[in-house]
């Protein structure tokens, strides 16, 4: 088996690991269990964060937009003032750190990848203080904890989070028979009903009309926020009976009765357990592990251990690991900027990301450019995790990935900023030798490519080698 | 205000029930045409930048954002006073606007919203393409595309090979690609190696790091590119931050700044396309406008009918083109937007068949599957 299968799965190797005589069993014995979360540094609840996103919101538009109505130099002043005490500047800095120590430090990295690829299938896209406060939790405290039970259970508890319901207008939505609906005019929001559909389970595949959107939209109204003058939309999420659609409602020709709140956890079961949502889901998982476009011949197997278990994600999980090494040696998979730069930091041991207690925040000025490196270089290679475009999240393809401008981004941050990054014990040639020979079966050849720099280790010379090694085929894919 | 629906139907809109094309094969049509798309994220309030003049009811309901120093265009309206290049540029029948017009979307979230605006379609997160993609594809016109941004914009997918031009903050040696060029090997490492052919094929001055927030070198580049005649033919901009809640002000508020910055970038591409600023059209994109009521913090809501700027010697003159749906109460969509009379994708659909020289026909079932809309070409560019 080849060494890629450390980077199809997981991370690659860090220089204290060795390959193990049975990767399939390696893989596969990392997914029983939820790591810890190895960041030594504050990991704040996301009820806490949610309150400091509520000071925020309302400092900003309840008090300062009023109080400088006419003044636009002094209300961006004060806006600034206010977004260091809240820290609406540090808190999304702090949560890529607790990410990529994660990716980094973890014992059960294969775990961690599909941590990754559950945050994203169940994205939170840039909306409104999404990513500077909550998406990060969200990732914490929604994915992760469901990442041993079921699917459906994960379905459950993403569509009733506080963040997902923000993320999609939830809160928005009346019944447009319901009391409030009626007596403030309101109708649904269908946003949240559609994405459900779309994104988290059924996908279009399984032809679903509009009128399935609104009638899902109707069993979804009243899970929403609880709405108060301090806190605004940052209340817990709850169900309104006064905003709920009244009568029964049919979706994919299944008929719900009028049942207030037990309607959603029923039709969720339906949608997670649909034919078309085990096989959707499980392309996805095979299309980010194994290769762009995946056979049947790839995919029924996992669909066999989903049905098999009843949507265990632990047996799922397992099965897309047993096809990835099954696969291993015939097919390729690129891999995206965050993915790779996670793969350096851990084969090649880089300070990413800063020590905690350099993570250290006062609230009282702007966090450092330090503090905010590593934030900052995913930005600048094109992968900030939490600010996806869109609901659909950040895409698997490779398509998607490769621009000019994002390929040079790599390049300047293998030669320019990487170098900067390698700890001063690690500069020598010979350890770079060693990385490449832990990882990679063609690293005599790779090290061939950097030869003419091997008694170098200034900066420079570090990005010459760097710069070619990190953009091979063999490491921008496997 | 003394224009009414009535007569912007009779200046305006009877072409649209002229049907039929002809193409003109002449020397005019084998200049390089080039079609600039700027995209202003956030909800471009198109009553800040292209006010009407002298309506009571918009004095009323924006009592604090009500500009002082409007540039007249014309007797019914005004242009922002930081737009100052558009002003410049209608004295030489080379800027006019579209007005009270906007994509089909009449939600009001931003991301559905700009979903739809660079997809041109009607269910948000459906099309995995852009119109501009989609129109440059079907007039088979390949690796044209110029996005100024990092990521290929939704707008610009579905064609191949476009280039983007986003330098990073540092000097990127692209001799390195040089050294490991011949690695990429198999079919499976084609579109990596075709893209580091488009990277070496880059002029040098393609090639320079530069601050890529500062968007006048951004725009001097792309006029570079663009003014070569083998160069793009397409180039897009985006630029966000017209959400403009709070403060928006009126000559000098938040939203005057975004103005600004559409404004430089306009001039520099002016300034430095030469001559090839007579074979180009500059669009505006958003995905709606703002309410006419200023909310309580002096900024505005989310809103539904928009203006387009346009500049670049193919516009037919200079003009406010609309249908002008008013401002009473009833005339307002939901009664709180300026209404959207005019469906922007006829403008865009319209631009590309002049700029890729295609029957809009053609092109409307290629981009916009057929939908209904009509060929404005005539009114509004020279062909």
């Amino acid at each position: 088996m080849s060494l890629n299968f450390y980077r199809r799965v997981a991370f690659g190797l860090s220089p204290h690991e060795k390959p193990d005589k049975d990767p399939l069993n390696w893989a596969i014995n990392q997914l029983d269990t939820i790591p810890d979360l190895l960041w030594p540094g504050t990991i704040p609840t996301e009820k806490d964060l949610r309150k400091k996103y509520g000071e925020w919101v309302y400092g900003d538009r309840e008090v300062l937009r009023k109080k400088f109505k006419n003044d636009k130099h002094a209300y961006r002043k004060a806006k600034d003032e206010l977004r260091i005490k809240t820290g609406e500047r540090y808190f999304e800095l702090n949560e890529h750190a607790i990410r990529h120590f994660q990716t980094k430090y973890s014992k059960q990295p294969v775990f961690e990848r599909f941590w990754l690829f559950w945050g994203n299938h169940f994205a939170i896209s840039e909306k409104d203080f999404l990513a500077e406060f909550s998406t990060g939790p969200y990732q914490r405290e929604i994915i992760r904890p469901n990442m041993v039970k079921t699917f459906e259970e994960m379905v459950q508890s993403v569509t009733t989070s506080w963040c997902m319901i923000h993320h999609l207008d939830n809160s928005e939505s009346f019944g447009p028979n319901s009391k409030k609906g009626m007596e403030w005019g309101e109708t649904i929001n269908e946003n949240h009903a559609r994405e459900l559909l779309e994104l988290h389970t059924v996908s279009p595949n399984a032809g679903y009309t509009q009128e399935d959107v609104i009638q899902l939209a109707y069993i979804m109204t009243g899970w929403a926020h609880k709405w108060d003058r301090k806190n605004l939309e940052t209340g817990d999420i709850w169900f309104d009976q006064e905003m709920h659609q009244k009568g029964d409602k049919v979706v994919l020709g299944v008929k719900y009765k009028n049942d207030a709140k037990r309607e959603l956890a029923k039709v969720i079961h339906d949608l997670a357990t649909h034919p078309i949502c085990i096989k959707f889901v499980s392309t996805k998982l095979c299309r980010h592990f194994i290769t762009d476009e995946p056979t049947d011949e790839m995919i029924n197997p996992v669909i066999d251990a989903w049905n098999k278990s009843n949507g265990s994600l632990i047996e799922i999980h397992k099965a897309v690991i047993t096809q990835a090494y099954k696969y291993n040696e015939i097919t390729h998979k690129f891999h995206p900027p965050e993915i790779w730069l996670m793969q350096l930091s851990r084969m090649f041991d880089l300070n990413i990301p800063l020590s905690f207690e350099k993570m250290n925040y006062t609230f009282k000025i702007k966090p450092n450019n330090r503090q905010r490196q590593l934030s900052w270089i995913l930005r600048e290679i094109g992968h900030s995790p939490y600010r996806a475009k869109q609901p659909n999240g950040w895409s698997d393809l490779e398509v998607d990935w490769v621009s000019p401008e994002l390929l040079l981004r790599r390049f300047w941050f293998a030669s320019v900023e990487l170098p900067m990054l390698v700890k001063s014990g690690n500069r020598s040639h010979g350890f770079i030798l060693s990385c490449l020979k832990n990882n990679f079966e063609e690293h005599e050849n790779m090290a061939s490519l950097i030869d003419n720099f091997r008694f170098g280790t200034s900066d420079y010379d570090l990005g010459q080698k760097y710069g070619v090694i990190c953009n091979l085929p063999g490491v921008l894919k496997i | 205000m003394n224009c009414t629906r009535r007569n912007f139907l009779i200046g305006g809109s009877t072409t649209l029930f002229l049907s039929g094309y002809f193409p003109k094969i002449s020397f005019a049509s084998m200049q390089k045409k080039n079609l600039i798309i700027i995209s202003l994220r956030g909800g471009m309030d198109g009553l800040t930048a292209v006010p009407v003049i002298g309506d009571k009811r918009l004095k009323k309901l924006r009592k604090k954002l009500i500009l002082e120093d409007v540039l007249n265009l014309n007797s019914d309206f005004g242009l922002h006073p930081k737009l100052e290049i558009f002003h410049k540029l209608w004295q030489k029948n080379q800027a006019a606007i579209v007005h009270a017009t906007n994509i089909p979307y009449t939600g009001r979230s931003h991301f559905d919203g700009q979903n739809l605006m660079e997809t041109g379609a009607h269910i948000p997160y459906k099309e995995k393409t852009g119109w501009l993609g989609r129109g440059l594809l079907a007039s088979n016109i390949i690796g044209k595309g110029l996005a100024i941004s990092l990521p290929m914009p939704l707008l610009l997918r579905g064609v191949p090979q476009n280039n983007n031009f986003f330098p990073s903050p540092d000097f990127v040696e692209t001799k390195l690609i040089d050294q490991i060029y011949n690695e990429f090997k198999g079919e499976h490492n084609e579109l990596i190696k075709s893209t580091l052919d488009t990277i070496r094929q880059r002029p040098l001055s393609m090639q320079i790091a530069t601050d890529s927030d500062d968007r006048k070198k951004l725009a001097l580049e792309a006029a570079k590119q663009l003014k070569d005649q083998s160069g793009p033919r397409v180039a897009v901009f985006d630029l966000d931050g017209f959400d403009t809640h709070a403060a928006q002000g009126g000559v000098d508020g938040a939203h005057a700044d975004e103005l600004e910055e559409v404004n430089k970038i306009v001039t520099i591409l002016h300034e430095n396309l030469g001559q090839a600023f007579d074979n180009t059209l500059i669009l505006t994109l958003t995905e709606f406008g703002r309410t006419i009521k200023q909310n309580g913090g002096y900024g505005t809501e989310h809103g539904y009918g928009s203006a387009i700027l346009m500049a670049g010697g193919l516009l037919k003159k200079s003009q406010v083109y609309t249908d002008w749906p008013g401002l009473k109460k009833k005339e307002l969509f939901e009664g709180r937007d300026l209404n959207s009379t005019i469906d922007s994708r006829a403008v865009y659909n319209s631009a590309m068949s002049v700029c890729f020289n295609q029957d809009p026909e053609f092109l409307r079932k290629e981009v916009f599957w057929g939908d209904e809309l009509p060929d404005l070409s005539q009114d509004l560019f020279k062909i």
